[in-house]
């Protein structure tokens, strides 16, 4: 039998490369990312310290996304994200809670420039603004139609934000993000993150 | 009327270095950069810019801005432009509309000679009858049609879409707008400053009073050092529940016109008011303009608006339009003065113009010559949005006008919309109205932040809500001017005479909205700014009554008309594929959309699938498969309420079917569950049912059994599903799986096992058989399904691998009977229905549908059934009808309907009575052609291997 | 639009959630008779008023919550309840 076989990113068609402007798109589906549910307060939630609607970084690298109440998402290499979801094992005798690698269910994406609020306005209907999504947010609502959750997560302090879907969307939301950057000059550029192995 | 170019302007907006060539009608022609159509056009001497609706008669100039009726042209591909705002821009191929074959020589004018025929509902009452002339009509009347024409083959134009969320939304630019938005935002607002025309300023822009000038200049300058965020010939064109607004922005550099979705914390209303026409005999005549037309094109345009003019007036606009004209050497002929006695009674002249004013004054009857009538007769104040928010503006007889009554306290009215005042009365006014819709957006915008949880923390409580303490502005008197004693045009968009509305009252449409629908008066372009209280002034007067007691009718949105394709904007149409998708398209796919699925249909020849699986191995992607992950201690007691049979005692590795039911016993969903581990199972629902059983699922769990501990995960795409089917499955699978023993001994039908395929670790497969043959279902981690397929395909060459597709599997599954919910079932298929009422155990405590299943087992339901048409090679259609005998009485229909290449003869389901259920009945199917052909219902669902030995194999 | 409260996710567009209609409790089905069941089934009481009714946060949190809305104004009072539908017209 062969080696593992190289992770497939749901986005598949080329796109071109570069246009003059801040706006870039990169497409992260391959990172790991994790699903874990448990109650919205309890050991887990101690443990995963991040609660609805924001986010956080952990020591080892991960990041935690509070994005339901009693429900988290966990992302970044599958070593960081196995550190950060280490501690799960021991509480499943305090509490009722599951964890899933949800790594090929779910495609993500980074807007990342100073016009993103402006560019994702145009696909979606939450408020960008600093007051209502500051950096570290977490919130799910329909981009381009379809469902996504999306975390503000700035980049040397300029604008970046996360944006997950069903893997089934990527090719779609891709497409439909890029049409939306156009005006705003938006390249596409590599990943930061490569998919490590399951 | 010989309107011509003058000298420059100090306030006019054109650069006269920039020369743009266009084409009216096929003529060249020129104008200046910050030209509109109409005034290029006007500065070179054109009179008549189109032809009324219904009588052709010749139309020029009333308003000379967005709303003027009479200057709707056609521009290259473009219908229905209003040349009184369009800008000029060079190359235009603009053409007049309406007209045919010219704009001088318009046969269908004979229509004014026809003009006492052509009253209100003259359509309506003359091409009613006979009913079967009516296409004969519509053809016809197609050619009378208004409006420009479209042409099929435009290409598609980018509209875009933008939501944004400021604070305070301020609809107007005028000096109270600006004024608004200025203090709004020194306050700490987000704000959106919206106008309608091309510069902000209001009416500022086209005074020549200089100290209009400069306190325009001074607000001009402080806007561009704020941060509001302006948007120049742009409207509000609807404002609709908790200030959600829609806003089409037309001078978007990238796309047509985009559609700005604006959720506001509060809505300032500052729209100014509209100069409103006056009605007598020959007021549509070609001359005969507004003021507020005279002074845009003097001062802004640089265009002298004729020789001689008579100016009517009760107002300061008629005494400023005066002056204006006097500056640029337009004789005035005589003032006459509508606060006082004297009325204008009519034009003269030709058709295409202006040679004589009739005025009734002091001096009795007297004919003044002019080429020119400037018409003051008061304002429309433009009410809408206070509409669309639920007030009902209160009409005041000594101001001769509407005011806002008691709109939300989140929208806020200002400037002269709200009252009258001098310029600084009128700022501060709008300042005013700024500062408290900041204050008010404060305490809303608290309250958002406050509940929502990815926001920002807030300090302390949410602020009172701000009270009104804004001085009111006053009210001018001002006569009520809306008739003379002739009648003329009310309604120019749609040529609606006073006449019409009060022969409309007579025969009984004497209620505004009634008229208005009757005679289609204020349901033309202008939306009834022009015309709406001209026409309550007319039905009030026939029905001997004020103005207050007619009413008027409601402004509804939008407050300027837009086009479809703003309101379609960029079409946002999700699809979804699965990880297989490149290879399908590389492969002489035919792609079937399913919901947002796009699928393969086949790869060329179904029934060639169709063999190939029956006799080899075939594969076919059904990754679109409902997948939920269900984990936790309370799983089986989930699926026990959920399905209609028993799943407590499924052993891990075991898969087993369940059908749903919903509340009122109806099959719901259904499909396979297999449990993986101990807590941890797999759930499997039709393809289109994915989303529905999830959210179906999430609603028991989170309303009726809070207290179980079951986690639901969609998994759908987090596996790429294959379907690996035929006698030849076995060895294609044991050539690339690893972990696993395929022994049907080891792995036995509807058992689950997980395993490692073409170095893929974590797959699961079940052995079940939608096809009928030995098939095991591959959920591969999707990220690797391509891979794995193309394994597949790679390792089964010798063993004549093909893939197949939807068609070839419907084909298959009907061989063998097995229903689709929804295409078998229907909205009223109560579980037993199905063939499958064993399933339904009505000794569970209890489970979705219980009660209406529990008393359905004492009734004859109608069945699902397997039919065969007599002659094999007729192929009835799907919903056919199955009939008695020769009467049409519908005993039931057929469901599904193919050509069996397995079997060679066309197979069904269907519907059908409980006396026809039983195997052996002869039934007659009723054709789409009107033939009837005999069919017979056959003793179980399968039409091939009943017994099903071979997906057991 | 309409604005709705989601308890988790504050006041969101109301296409950003599912309408779930009136709340009703649903009967004990092994002894509820033909003409209760049917009355969870198909019959509400449509009030010009407050009405306490269902909602799903589709796109935002994916939960079920109650709220009181006068029908008639559009109006929210209360604080949403996660969960809940035995409410009944208030």
């Amino acid at each position: 039998m062969a080696d593992a076989p190289a992770f497939e990113s749901p986005v598949v068609r080329n796109y071109p490369a570069s246009r003059a402007g801040d706006l870039t798109l990169s497409d992260e589906s391959a990172v790991t990312k994790w699903l874990v549910r448990a109650g919205a307060e309890g050991p887990t939630a101690d443990l995963l310290d991040a609660r609805f609607g924001t986010s956080r970084l952990t020591p080892g690298g991960a990041l935690v996304l509070g994005s339901r109440p009693g429900e988290w998402i966990v992302v970044g290499a599958a070593s960081e994200v196995a550190a950060a979801v280490a501690g799960l094992d021991r509480l499943e005798e305090q509490e009722f809670c599951s964890a899933l690698d949800w790594t090929h269910g779910r495609a993500m994406f980074r807007v990342t420039g100073a016009s993103a609020p402006r560019m994702l306005e145009k696909v979606c209907g939450i408020d960008w603004s600093d007051h209502m999504t500051p950096d570290g947010a977490v919130v799910s609502a329909p981009v381009a139609l379809v469902t996504c959750d999306i975390a503000r997560n700035d980049r040397d302090r300029v604008r970046s934000y996360l944006i997950f879907c069903d893997r089934s969307f990527g090719q779609y939301l891709f497409g439909a993000l890029i049409d939306a950057g156009n005006e705003f000059g938006l390249s596409v550029a590599a990943a930061t993150h490569s998919h490590s192995a399951d | 009327m010989t309107m011509s170019r003058q000298g420059v302007q100090p306030t006019e907006v054109i650069d006269r270095a920039v020369k743009l060539r266009f084409r009216w009608n096929g003529k060249r022609f020129s104008g200046f950069e910050g030209d509109t159509i109409a005034s290029a056009l006007a500065a070179a001497g054109e009179q008549i810019f189109s032809r009324s609706m219904k009588y052709h008669r010749p139309r020029g100039i009333l308003t000379a801005d967005y709303w003027d009726p009479n200057l709707m042209v056609q521009v290259g591909d473009d219908p229905n432009v209003r040349a009184g705002h369009r800008l000029l821009e060079s190359g235009m191929d603009v053409r007049s509309q309406n007209v045919w074959p010219s704009l001088n020589r318009d046969i269908k004018a004979a229509n004014r000679y026809l003009g006492r025929f052509l009253t209100a509902g003259f359509y309506y009452k003359t091409f009613m009858r006979p009913q079967w002339l009516w296409p004969t009509y519509e053809r016809v009347l197609a050619t009378f049609a208004p409006g420009g024409k479209v042409d099929l083959d435009t290409p598609h134009a980018y509209h875009d879409k933008r939501y944004t969320h400021p604070d305070v939304v301020v609809a107007g630019a005028g000096p109270a707008g600006i004024e608004a938005a200025l203090a709004a935002s020194n306050a700490g607002a987000s704000v959106l400053l919206v106008s309608h025309e091309h510069q902000v300023g209001g009416h500022l822009r086209y005074s020549s009073d200089a100290a209009d000038q400069a306190a325009l200049a001074e607000l001009r300058s402080t806007l561009g050092a704020s941060d509001i965020e302006v948007l120049t010939d742009s409207t509000v064109t609807g404002r609709y529940e908790d200030n959600w607004l829609g806003i089409v922005q037309r001078n978007h550099p990238i796309a047509v016109e985009r559609l700005i979705k604006a959720r506001a914390k509060t809505l300032v209303v500052a729209p100014g008011l509209i100069e409103r026409p006056y009605v007598f005999e020959g007021n549509d005549r070609p001359g005969v303009i507004t003021p507020g037309a005279a002074r845009r094109l003097i001062n802004l345009w640089g265009v002298k608006p004729g020789e001689r003019a008579v100016v009517f007036g009760a107002n300061a606009e008629a005494d400023a339009v005066v002056g204006d004209l006097e500056r640029v050497g337009t004789e005035i002929a005589a003032v006459i003065d509508g606060r006082t006695a004297a009325r204008i009674s009519s034009t003269a002249g030709s058709s295409r113009a202006v040679e004589a004013v009739m005025v009734d004054g002091a001096q009795g009857p007297q004919r003044i010559e002019a080429d020119v009538l400037v018409v003051a007769a008061g304002w429309t104040a433009p009410t809408s949005l206070l509409n669309m928010a639920g007030d009902r503006p209160v009409y005041d007889p000594a101001a001769a006008r509407f005011f806002p009554s008691d709109p939300p306290s989140n929208v806020l009215a200002t400037g002269g919309l709200a009252g009258d005042g001098d310029l600084d009365g009128l700022r501060r006014h709008g300042a005013a109205t700024g500062r408290l819709a900041a204050a008010r957006a404060a305490a809303v915008r608290h309250r958002l932040q406050a509940s929502t949880a990815r926001a920002l923390p807030v300090d302390g409580d949410e602020p009172a809500w701000a009270p009104d303490e804004r001085a009111p502005l006053g009210r001018d008197p001002h006569p009520e001017l809306y008739r003379a004693d002739t009648h003329g045009m009310v309604d120019m968009s749609e040529d609606i005479s006073s006449k019409d509305l009060v022969a409309a009252a007579h025969e009984g449409y004497d209620s505004v909205e009634l008229a208005k629908r009757y005679t289609t008066a204020t349901m033309g372009p202008s939306q009834g700014k022009l015309e709406t209280v001209n026409t309550v002034a007319a039905i009030a007067e026939a029905r001997g009554e004020t103005i207050s007691q007619v009413g008027t009718t409601v402004w509804r949105p939008p407050y300027a008309p837009l086009t479809l394709g703003a309101l379609a904007g960029r079409m946002f149409e999700p699809v979804r594929v699965s990880s297989i998708h490149p290879w399908h398209e590389a492969n002489n796919v035919s792609i079937i959309q399913a919901g947002q699925w796009l699928r393969p249909d086949h790869y060329g020849d179904p029934a060639a699938e169709v063999r190939n699986v029956r006799r080899n191995v075939g594969l076919i992607d059904v990754t679109p498969l409902g997948k939920l992950d269900l984990r936790g201690p309370d799983v089986p007691k989930l699926l026990s309420l959920l399905y209609v049979n028993k799943w407590m005692k499924l052993g891990v590795g075991r898969v087993r079917y369940g059908m749903m039911c919903a509340e009122d016993g109806v099959v719901l969903d259904d499909g396979v569950t297999g449990r993986l581990g101990e807590d941890h199972y797999m759930m499997s629902t039709t393809s289109s049912g994915a989303g529905g059983v999830w959210e179906w699922v999430e609603n028991w769990l989170q309303t009726e059994r809070p207290d179980w501990q079951v986690h639901v995960t969609p998994v759908t795409t987090a596996y790429a599903s294959i379907n690996v089917a035929g006698p030849k499955s076995r060895e294609l699978m044991s050539r690339v799986c690893e972990g696993v023993d395929l022994d049907a001994e080891a792995f036995p039908y509807m058992t689950v096992r997980e395993a490692t395929v073409a170095g893929v670790a974590g797959c699961f497969m079940w052995r079940i058989g939608f096809t009928g043959e030995l098939s095991f279902e591959l959920h591969v981690p999707a990220g690797h399904g391509l891979h794995v397929w193309e394994a597949l395909m790679d390792s089964g060459c010798d063993l004549g691998v093909a893939s197949f597709g939807l068609e070839a599997q419907r084909i298959m599954r009907l061989e063998k009977g097995h229903f689709i919910v929804g295409q078998d079932t229907d909205g009223l298929t109560l579980g037993p229905s199905t063939g499958m009422g064993s399933l339904i155990k009505l000794d569970k405590d209890d489970f979705a549908g219980k009660p209406e299943l529990a008393w359905a087992a004492d009734r004859s339901l109608p069945m699902v059934v397997a039919i065969q048409p007599d002659d094999p090679d007729v192929v009835p259609e799907e919903a056919a009808q199955i009939v008695r005998g020769d009467t049409n009485e519908i005993l039931g229909r057929i469901t599904s309907s193919r050509y069996s290449p397995t079997l060679n003869r066309s197979i069904c389901l269907g519907q059908v009575e409980p006396d026809l259920a039983a195997g052996g009945t002869k039934v007659t199917v009723l054709l789409e052609s009107g033939e009837r052909i005999g069919a017979t219902v056959i003793d179980h669902h399968a039409h091939f291997d009943p017994a099903g030995e071979r997906l057991r194999g | 639009m309409l604005l709705v409260t989601c308890p988790n996710c504050g006041p969101r567009n109301s296409t950003d959630l599912r309408y779930g209609g009136e709340s009703h409790a649903r009967p004990d089905p092994n002894t509820a008779s033909r003409s209760e069941w049917r009355a969870y089934l198909y019959l509400r009481d449509n009030p010009a008023g407050w009405l306490r009714e269902n909602w799903y946060c589709a796109s935002g949190c994916r939960r079920w919550f109650s709220i009181e809305r006068n029908t008639a104004t559009n109006e929210f009072r209360d604080p949403p309840l996660p969960g809940d539908k035995r409410g009944g017209a208030a």
